[in-house]
This record gives structure tokens, sequence and C-alpha cells, in this order.
């Protein structure tokens, strides 16, 4: 996002919007004041613009090229993700579970999201989080934004021109095994502080015919807290996945 | 992945705010979604609704209800906030009649939802996502009550100099708290901002902000 400072009477109402907190005020020599927004900071999020309230039409957003066209990817919920073909950040994951059948009861989905909420991440410490999961040899997800940036799956390193960028929060997405979700929350724990932003964590599971729900004993094991809230797919979607054993 | 996962905020107030959301399931039924999704919308409006949307449209608070639904396509994600379980369970059960065959996803409280999934005669929830909350350097996240608003919008679109900037307004008689909520929630275009939740919390707030810190 650009300010053009011919127009901008610096009244500010523009910059309570910036979730990063990426506009700043300046002066010209003559003692005009107007506002600016920080490139580094600024994640093309758009919302300042869509917003409206700049009656002098001063906030503009200019085409956007890569390697920048990676912020608005990742900040900016308008965009879409052309090579996922899905709105959004992420992928469909467990929305449509019961057609498509992606986790299932020997597996679990577990994504990272960085910089959320509302602290924005370097994809610097994206890498950090990706580097370490790949040496578990886990398998990130096709259409997911931050896989698609990736060098190099197996190693988890980014392509050289992203990685100095950054947007409001970026998913890191896959799945394991059971039997490896122990070892990959406590590779997540032990990088915790390697990484200068903060992430929301979150696993997913198919709720096995009887009930049970092994993953909560190993995230408990593994020295993290389930909260309250869920997000639970309800079963509706047809034709449905059925794996072996599954009840009709 | 998360969009409507980690919302925070106590029980009590967590327990009267749902987000029911549907998308298409790409190689399965993303050539006619569209189709069954309005009639899901559709649906979706008889059981009031505390705010309705399309991520790529936008929500109620500034498009008409019926132009959302008429602009929906066969990609996209449809999310509708409830504040009540009753009106879920009763969602749920029309929903089941109905049977249109295109997922949907309900966010709440993993008892309630599964009270709901029940008394709407749907047995137990297919696939559950749990959040294992934020870690890392939190001292950076705002303060706990800017993020109850704030991660009512997954997207991190409300941003909290604006929520604070709200909070001053409604103190200081500038704004209604119904009006304040609007501001926040325009910049939500997937309609997940909770508008009652927001009203209540901007009451509950105005005793714990003093008038110049910050002063807008």
């Amino acid at each position: 996002m650009l300010i053009d400072e011919t127009k901008c009477v610096g009244c500010g109402r523009c910059s309570v919007y910036c979730p990063v907190g990426a506009h700043r005020f300046e002066r010209t020599p003559e003692g005009k004041v107007y506002a600016v927004v920080d490139q580094e900071l600024c994640c093309e999020c758009g919302v300042c613009l869509r917003a409206g309230v700049c009656e002098m039409d001063a906030l503009y957003e200019p085409e956007l090229e890569m390697p920048r066209l990676v912020r608005a990817i990742l900040s900016n919920p308008l965009i879409e993700f052309k090579e996922s073909g899905v709105p959004g950040r992420g992928t469909a994951e467990i929305k449509t579970n019961e057609i498509t059948g992606r986790v299932r009861y020997a597996t679990a989905g577990v994504a990272l999201e960085m910089g959320r909420p509302g602290v924005s991440t370097k994809w610097t410490d994206v890498e950090v989080m990706t580097k370490a999961l790949a040496k578990l040899g886990v398998g990130f997800c096709d259409e997911n934004p931050v896989t698609y940036f990736m060098k190099d799956k197996k190693t988890g390193e980014l392509k050289d021109e992203v990685r100095n960028e950054r947007s409001l929060s970026a998913i890191i997405e896959f799945d394991c095994k059971l039997e490896e979700l122990p070892k990959v929350l406590e590779v997540i724990k032990e990088n915790i502080d390697k990484i200068d932003t903060v992430f929301s964590l979150d696993v997913a599971c198919k709720i096995r015919p009887d009930g049970s729900i092994p993953v909560l004993s190993i995230i408990d094991q593994a020295g993290f807290e389930v909260l309250m809230n869920t997000k639970n797919n309800m079963g509706l979607g047809r034709p449905r996945f059925r794996e072996e054993g599954e009840p009709l | 992945m998360t969009h409507s996962l980690h919302r925070r905020g106590s029980r009590e107030s967590l327990s009267r705010d749902f987000v029911v959301l549907s998308c298409s399931a790409k190689g399965f039924n993303n050539h006619n979604y569209a189709e069954f999704c309005r009639k899901f919308m559709q649906i979706c409006l008889k059981h009031n609704p505390v705010n309705f949307g399309d991520m790529k449209t936008g929500n109620w608070l500034y498009i008409d209800p019926q132009e959302i639904i008429e602009r929906i396509s066969n990609n996209t994600i449809v999310e509708i906030t409830y504040d009540s379980k009753e009106n879920v369970i009763s969602l749920m059960k029309e929903l089941k009649e109905a049977d249109l065959g295109i997922s949907v996803v309900i966010s709440g409280i993993s008892e309630i939802v599964d009270e709901i999934a029940r008394e709407a005669g749907l047995g137990q929830v297919h696939t559950r996502e749990y959040s294992l909350g934020t870690h890392g350097k939190t001292e950076r996240l705002p303060e706990w009550e800017i993020l109850e608003f704030h991660t009512m919008c997954g997207h991190a679109m409300v941003s909290p100099e604006l929520i604070k900037k709200m909070i001053m307004d409604v103190k200081l008689g500038r704004k209604t708290p119904h009006e304040a909520t609007v501001v926040m929630g325009k910049c939500c275009s997937c309609g997940n901002f909770n508008i009652p939740r927001s009203i209540e919390l901007l009451e509950a707030n105005l005793p714990l902000w003093t008038i110049d810190d910050p002063v807008y």
C-alpha cells in the first residue's frame, strides 16, 4: 500500500485500520504533515484502502509483482491463491474431510499459523519451522501457499525471493501418522524460542466410531493444552468417503 | 486451516458464538457447488444469524444478503455467525432434512457442538480440529481484551488500534456500541464478526479503559 503525499492531509483516519501499525507520519520541509506506509511492515492486506475512510483519495495499491505479491496472497483475504483454487491462506483441510477422506483414523492434520493473531510474521521465521519439521519427513500439503513457495519440500527451505517477505500470517500445513505426532509436537516445542513472532497451533483428527479421540492423550503427553473452541466437520457432505472399518 | 478456530474469550462469552461455514470439495463437487450453497444460505437466513457473508463478496453489514447469495461461486467459503445454540440446532435439523450434500462446519465450544450434533440427529461430529493455543513471542500479542474482538476475524482484518479507538469512541459518546461494532465488522468481509458479542464486549470494556491512553 502506498499513500500519495501530495494528496494526504495527515488526518490519520486510515492509520488505525492497519493491523500491524505500518502507517506513520512525516512532515515536509514546509511543515505539512502526511502519512506514509512503512513498506517493510506493510503486509499488503488492503484493509486500510477498503475501509474507504480517505476523503482525499490518497491511498492506492500499486500492481504488485513477485516477490512482494506473496504478502498480498497471504494477507488479503480477497486475493485467491490460484495454485490451490481455494480462497484463504490454507487448504480446504477438514472442512470437506467427510468427502475427501484427507484426515483418517490413523492420521492427524497439523497446522501452525505463523504470525497469528495480530503480530504478523517474517518468512525467515516461517522457514525456521518448516526446516525443523522437514527433518522429520512430514509431507507438507500441496495447494498450500507456504508449501508452494518452498525451494525444496524435503528440506523445508523457502525460495530465495520470498525469504525476506512478511505476511499477516502464513500457515504451515501437513498431515502425519498418529504415531509420528508426539515427535512433531516435540520439535515444534523445541523451536518456539527460535522465532521472533507468535504462532497458533492446531491438530485435527477424525473421531472414531466409538467416540474416542486418540490425539487428545498425545497432545496432553506432549505438554500442550487443548482450548475449549474447536472446528467441527458435521459429516453432511456427499458422497461420503469411507475407509475400511468405518460404519455406514 | 484455522480461520474460525482460534477465537478467544471466556467460556460464557464463547458459548454464544458459533461460526457455521461451508465450502466446496475440490475435485468432488466444485463443478456445481454454487447451486447447493445458495440453498444452504437461504436456509441459514431462516435461523436468525447475527452475521452472514461470503469471503469473496463481503458480509451483510454492507451488502444485501440476497446479493451475497446471488454472487456465490463454485469456489468460495461462506460463513454465517450465530449467537444461540438453539438456532444452530434448528438450522442443523433443517440442513439434515434438506440433504444438500455439501460440507458444513461449525466452530464453537466442543461440548456445545456435540450437543448440537446430538439434538439435531446427526450423531457424532465427523472430524474435529483442536486449538492448541498461541506460542512464541506472546508478549507481542495485543491485550487479552483486544484479542477477544480481534480473533473474531480469522484474517486479522480488525486491527487492535481500531478496536481501541472504537472502545474510546463509545466511552466518549461518539458512537453507540452498535455503531462501533458495525465499523469493526465491516473490516471482516467473511461475516465471522459476532455482532451481539462485540456489543457485549464493548460494554464490558468501557470501565477498563481510560480516555488518556491512548487518545484518539
